[in-house]
This record gives C-alpha cells, structure tokens and sequence, in this order.
C-alpha cells in the first residue's frame, strides 16, 4: 500500500550513486587501477597484479593516463546538474526526461565498473536505472518544477 | 523567523552543549583510533601503509561508536520508563531527531573509512606486505563482504528515509528500514575477518570469536555494540509479546464529521493521558502497525482512538468494519466543505451512529495494540495553570487529557492544578466533528465556569456566505454557530504574547486565581502539539511573559 513515487525516489538513489561515482573517480585519479586487471593477470612481489597483455589498451586509458576516471567524474557532474537540478536546466525536456538520464546512468555505470574504486557506484547507479525504468514502465510524469517562491514562513 | 539558521542550529545553549559533546566525542574517537594505530608497534607492518591505515583506523572507532549509538533512541519501551525521570536531562521526545543526528555522522565516517580502505587495499596489493591481491580483501574477506553489504544496505535506507518518500509511502520506508537487522549483523561481523593483525595470515580458531585476539588487534568494539542491539531485539519481541495478549474491539462508532471511534478493550494495557499506541489489524495487514493518539482517559473502561479515513490502510479498515469509506468519505468531504453545518444547524452535531455488530455479515475483526508510549502531558497535574494548545489535527491528545482532568475533577484530585486554558487553533472547524462532541460533554459538565475555558480560533478565510451565516445566527443565540459550544469561536489567528501578558498580570493581581497568595510563584505549564512555526511563537510568548512572581514553562508533543 502507498503510493511510491519511483522517480522521486530513482532521484534519490541517482544521487546517491553520482556522488558516490565522482568521490570515487576523484581517488581513481591517484591509485590507478584497472578493476578487472586479474583476469590473465600475474601477481608480482612487490608491484601486485599485471595485467594481461591483451588488456594493454584499456590500462593505457586508465593506468597510463586516467581517461575514464576523468569522464566518470565529468558525467558525474552532468548527471548532478540534471537530477539536483542546477537553475538553468529546471524544467527543460532533458532535465524532465527519464530516458535521458536511464542513458546517462548507464554510461556512467560502464566506466564505474572499469576503475578499482567504482564498482559500488556502478551497482547503485544500475539501481537507480531500474527506479526510473520502473517509473518509466508506469507511465510517471514529472511534476512540473514550482518557480522560485521562497520557503513557506520565510516571506 | 528572526534568528539565523546557524544561530538556531548551533548556538542555542542547549544545542551547543550537545553539538561539542557529540561532534567532540566524534572527533576524540576518530583521534583516538589513529593514534593507537600508529603507535602500535606489533602493527608496523600496516603502518607501513601510512594515513590511509591510520584514517581508516579512526574513522573505523568513530563508526563503531555510532552504530553502538544508533538503536538506543529507538529502544520506546526504555525511554518512557526513563522520560519522566531524566526529562530535564536530555529532550526524550526528540529521540528520532537524535537517531538522524547519529546517522548522518555515520554516512560522513563511513566515506572516510570506506575511502581509506580502498587506497590501504591497493597500496597492500602493490606492496605485497599479504600475500593477497585489492580484490580477495574486498570480496572473499568478512571484513570486505559485509562492509560493501552494510554501504548497499545504507543507500537503501537512507533513500527510503527521506522524509518525502516516508510521506509518499510509508510502507516503503518501514519494510526497508527493517534491514536494520541485517546491518547491524554485518556491523558485528566487520572485523571477523581479522584484517587488523600482526600475522600474513589471519589467526582463526576454533571457538568463539573464531578468531586469535593474540594477533587480531582490533578494538573488539563489538563487545560494546552488541549490547544495544540485544536490548533493542529483546524490545521487538517483548512489544511481540504484549501484542499478543487478549484484546478485543468491542465497539465501532462512526461519528458525523466521519471519523470512526475504535472502542478497544485490553485488560493488560495501562497508560496515562496523552500518550500514543500503535495499532495492528492483521485482516489488512500483519506486518504494519500504525501511530494512534488515545483518546480515552484512563478512568474509562475502554481504550479509544479516533481514526479519520485518510489513507488507504484507514480505508481499509473502514471497509473492514462495514463503515466502509463510500459511506464515510462522503460524510468527511461533506465536513471537510463544512455542508454538514447547514443541515443541522438547530440541532447538537454531537451524535454518533454505532454500527450494528450483529447485522454485519462478518465480526469485527481482531486488532492488535502496542504501548502506550510516552508525551509530556503528564505532568499537567503538577502545574497551578495548565494552557493545553492544539493546532489542527494536534488536538488529538488533548481529548484524553480533557477527559482525564474531568474524572479527575469529579474525584477531586486536581493535584495543584487550579485552572485550565485550552486553545484549538485550526483552519477548518468542521472537519473535526467528534473532538466538538467531547468539548460539549466537558463543557457541560463544568460546575465552575472558571474552571476550563476552552478558546477556538478558526484561521481559515471566512467567505461571504459564512460571514452572514455567523452574524444571524450568532447573534444571541446561547451557542455558537460553528461549534455548538458555549464559547465563541475566534476568528484569525491568536496574539500569543498579548494572551500570556494579559494572563500573566492577571495573576500578578490576584484576578485569576482566586486565593492566590502574590508571594507564592505561579507556575503556568503550557502544553503545545501542533507545527513547529507556532511552537516558537509560543515559546517565546513564555519566555517573555515570565516575571518573578509566574513562571511559564513549555513542552511540545511529537507525532
């Protein structure tokens, strides 16, 4: 019983998962670390696990030079500017549309699960993607967003 | 809203003694942690990881802290044994405010601890001071499953927590929240897996706690915060246990204004005025159990609430019970317009229909109650004036306080009560028919016209209609229009300061208590349920009134 809301609460646990992925990529740009480095990788005392030379290409852009963490970080952002949401997106179709950010989240859920750090951001933002497909598949419409009225009592 | 938020969170006396107790505490703990870390010298080789060990360290005791804090303001049973003793001490009616406070230190400690172990877990993969790789700790290790668990479990019920979606669907955030139990199992487990040693290896064994405390150097913090999460399942099956005893709904009233009476009969309940149960009708639901105010006095030989179909589980109930909410929806919208009046604006709105048990196709069904737990209100005996003022739908528990002053009035036990104010600020009278029925009862009732004065300020904007309708039939008439009371209804909102300035020299006089000595000192204890904005209205009204002769004092009530 109740009436839950799925995508206010998808909001919630995209929240959530955004601040937890951009936390995580800012510590990704100093311990670099490729998540699925064990996989045909070798461990090495001292020094740990090098990887595979067939994921050369995915250490490069994230060991060598921490791309994905960078464009975690970014999406990151974009993603909190959407779902806060930051004074100019208020009440634009982006801001408005789940599919939007079902998309974001996902990409964002594809580079969290790349570096070390990620992989709690990866798993909420994947919850966050059912919450609005949840609310997508019920038909939800976004309320319209009140202007700028002040808080009530406070003049 | 004069003051600054910060001047209001942070610097009011009370709130600062415990803002540098609790946020000190924090910190010495966190301090604390860090500093047995790196002066540990059977742990050099962890403090080869340097800060990141140490942080984790401290941030890891400032966690267990809480988690060892977090269940002891939701221990009910406790703290209304406790209350009335320890009321001065510290705000027992703010217990969930207190389990917030406590829950967001826990998120920020966890951020920390979970931030430092993720650079500890790389750096003892690079280093290989263990033989192990970042990802065997984090996900075949105790220490790294049940954290990771505990964070999953955290965002679920943080989400949940919000208080807009606890409006929106309770239901989410009372089944969510209960994997409560879960959390604090993986909290006690965290360190089972010996991450903190001074072995490659973790010393297992084969007796409790599994593991060698010659090597396992945690802090065992456990054996600490394992105490309030006994005491607090021990309460869950205890309240089990009460539920369970013989109760029986007796009685089921529907009033005119639509709310239904439960009338419930359960020997074994024993509560004082003002207090608050929660109610389970397993027919509807066997899980949900749901806050109601008694509206009985304890002198009656039933335990009441009145319940307003206004939600789905209320609907239910009315369904349930044969009063279904075709029938009362209709009579609440019609109150709520404020119709009713027009239809009987010669009789008493007082009557109530009772249903017919024995007509109902099905017996009434069982219901399950569990409490009471506590309110201030308690104390009004201890007061020479009582000022009982209820806001909206925070009247509520000041019909058992009422009707409990009555029979005590009637036995002539009044304690050194003298006098009682009782104010109803709301915005729509009609839509609370049944609180007027029991104000016309105690009204009447009253020998001493000095006694109860009972004031009503209805804030709504009055319509033309409505104006008329007042002037011609107040005029003269012995009761008022609105209310069918004795007493006139006030229109607008109440002038808190000139009502206690007005009281407070009426007392200095010798006007309104007959008898008084000027020497004595007055106490006037007000009693206020209702929004928090009017709450410090009234507060400060107190405040300022207050002269060496009367005292006002003041308590709020929490839903």
């Amino acid at each position: 019983m109740g009436n839950l809301i799925w995508h206010e609460y998808a909001r919630y646990v995209s929240l959530t998962a955004t601040s937890y992925t951009i936390w995580a990529a800012f510590f990704g740009l100093f311990f670099r670390k490729y998540f699925f480095d064990f996989v045909g990788g070798i461990v090495r005392s001292p020094g740990g696990i090098q990887p595979s030379p067939s994921a050369s290409f995915i250490v490069a852009i994230i060991v060598k030079a921490p791309v994905v963490q960078i464009l975690s970080m970014l999406l990151g952002f974009v993603l909190l500017a959407l779902e806060i949401p930051a004074p100019f997106l208020k009440n634009t179709a982006i801001q408005r549309s789940f599919i939007v950010k079902i998309m974001l989240l996902l990409v964002q859920f594809v580079f969290a699960i790349l570096y070390y750090q990620g992989t709690n951001g990866a798993i909420y933002s994947l919850v966050a993607v059912c919450c609005y497909t949840r609310a997508m598949m019920l038909g939800e419409i976004p309320k319209e967003a009140k202007d700028n009225r002040g808080r009530g009592g406070k003049a | 809203m004069g003051e600054s938020w910060f001047h209001r969170e942070i610097l009011s006396p009370r709130r600062l003694i415990f803002n540098v107790l609790f946020y000190g505490l924090q910190i010495f703990f966190f301090a604390y942690g860090w500093h047995s870390q790196a002066t540990n010298q059977k742990l050099a080789a962890l403090n080869a990881l340097t800060w990141s060990v140490w942080t984790s360290r401290g941030a890891g005791l400032a966690l267990a802290f809480n988690g060892g804090l977090i269940l002891l303001p939701m221990l009910r049973n406790i703290i209304r044994v406790i209350r009335p003793r320890l009321a001065w001490l510290f705000p027992a009616d703010e217990n969930i405010w207190f389990h917030r406070q406590v829950a967001y230190s826990m998120a920020f400690w966890s951020m920390v601890h979970t931030t430092a172990h993720y650079v500890n877990f790389y750096n003892v993969e690079r280093t290989q001071v263990r033989p192990e790789i970042a990802l065997d700790i984090h996900y075949t290790q105790a220490g790294g499953i049940t954290g990771h668990f505990m964070l999953f479990i955290m965002v679920l019920m943080y989400t949940t927590a919000h208080h807009k979606i606890r409006n929106q669907c309770f239901e989410a955030f009372w089944y969510t929240h209960h994997l409560a139990f879960f959390f604090m199992i993986g909290l006690y487990a965290h360190a089972t897996g010996c991450f903190v040693r001074d072995s490659p290896d973790p010393a297992y064994q084969a007796q409790f706690p599994f593991y060698n405390t010659d090597h396992c150097l945690g802090y065992e913090s456990w054996r600490f915060t394992i105490w309030p999460g006994i005491i607090y399942f021990g309460e869950r099956v205890w309240r089990e246990i009460r539920a369970r005893r013989a109760t029986r709904l007796s009685k089921v009233l529907v009033h005119p204004s639509g709310a239904m009476e439960l009338r419930i009969i359960k020997p074994s309940f024993k509560y004082v005025a003002g207090q608050w149960l929660f109610i389970q009708v397993p027919d509807l639901s066997g899980f949900q159990w749901h806050p109601f105010t008694i509206t009985s006095a304890p002198d009656d030989p039933y335990v009441s609430i009145h319940i307003r179909q206004v939600g789905d589980w209320t609907q239910a109930l009315g369904d349930r019970v044969g009063a279904g909410p075709s029938v009362v929806a209709q009579l609440t919208q019609a109150a709520m317009k404020g119709t009713e009046k027009d239809d009987s604006v010669y009789g008493t709105r007082g009557d109530f229909v009772e249903l017919d048990t024995n007509a109902a196709s099905r017996p009434l069904p069982v219901v399950r109650i569990d409490g009471p737990y506590g309110a201030p209100a308690e104390d009004v005996f201890k007061v020479e004036v009582a000022v009982l003022i209820g806001a909206g739908i925070g009247v509520t528990p000041f019909a058992s306080i009422l009707k409990h002053i009555w029979y005590q009035q009637r036995k002539g036990h009044l304690g050194s009560l003298k006098r009682v104010e009782f104010f109803w600020v709301c915005r729509d009278a009609p839509s609370f028919g049944w609180f007027q029925t029991l104000l016309q009862e105690v009204e009447a009732a009253q020998a001493d016209p000095n006694f109860l004065r009972i004031n009503i300020y209805l804030t709504q904007k009055i319509g033309e209609d409505m104006l008329w309708n007042i002037a011609v039939n107040d005029a003269g008439a012995e009761y008022d229009p609105l209310t069918l009371l004795r007493t006139r209804t006030m229109f607008g909102r109440p002038d808190w300061k000139a009502i206690y300035g007005r009281m407070g020299q009426a007392i200095e006089m010798g006007q309104y208590l007959p008898g008084t000595n000027a020497q004595l000192k007055t106490k006037v204890g007000t009693y206020f349920c209702g929004p928090s904005v009017l709450a410090k209205a009234i507060k400060e009204a107190c405040v300022a009134n207050c002269s060496k002769n009367v005292e006002f004092s003041f308590a709020k009530e929490h839903f």
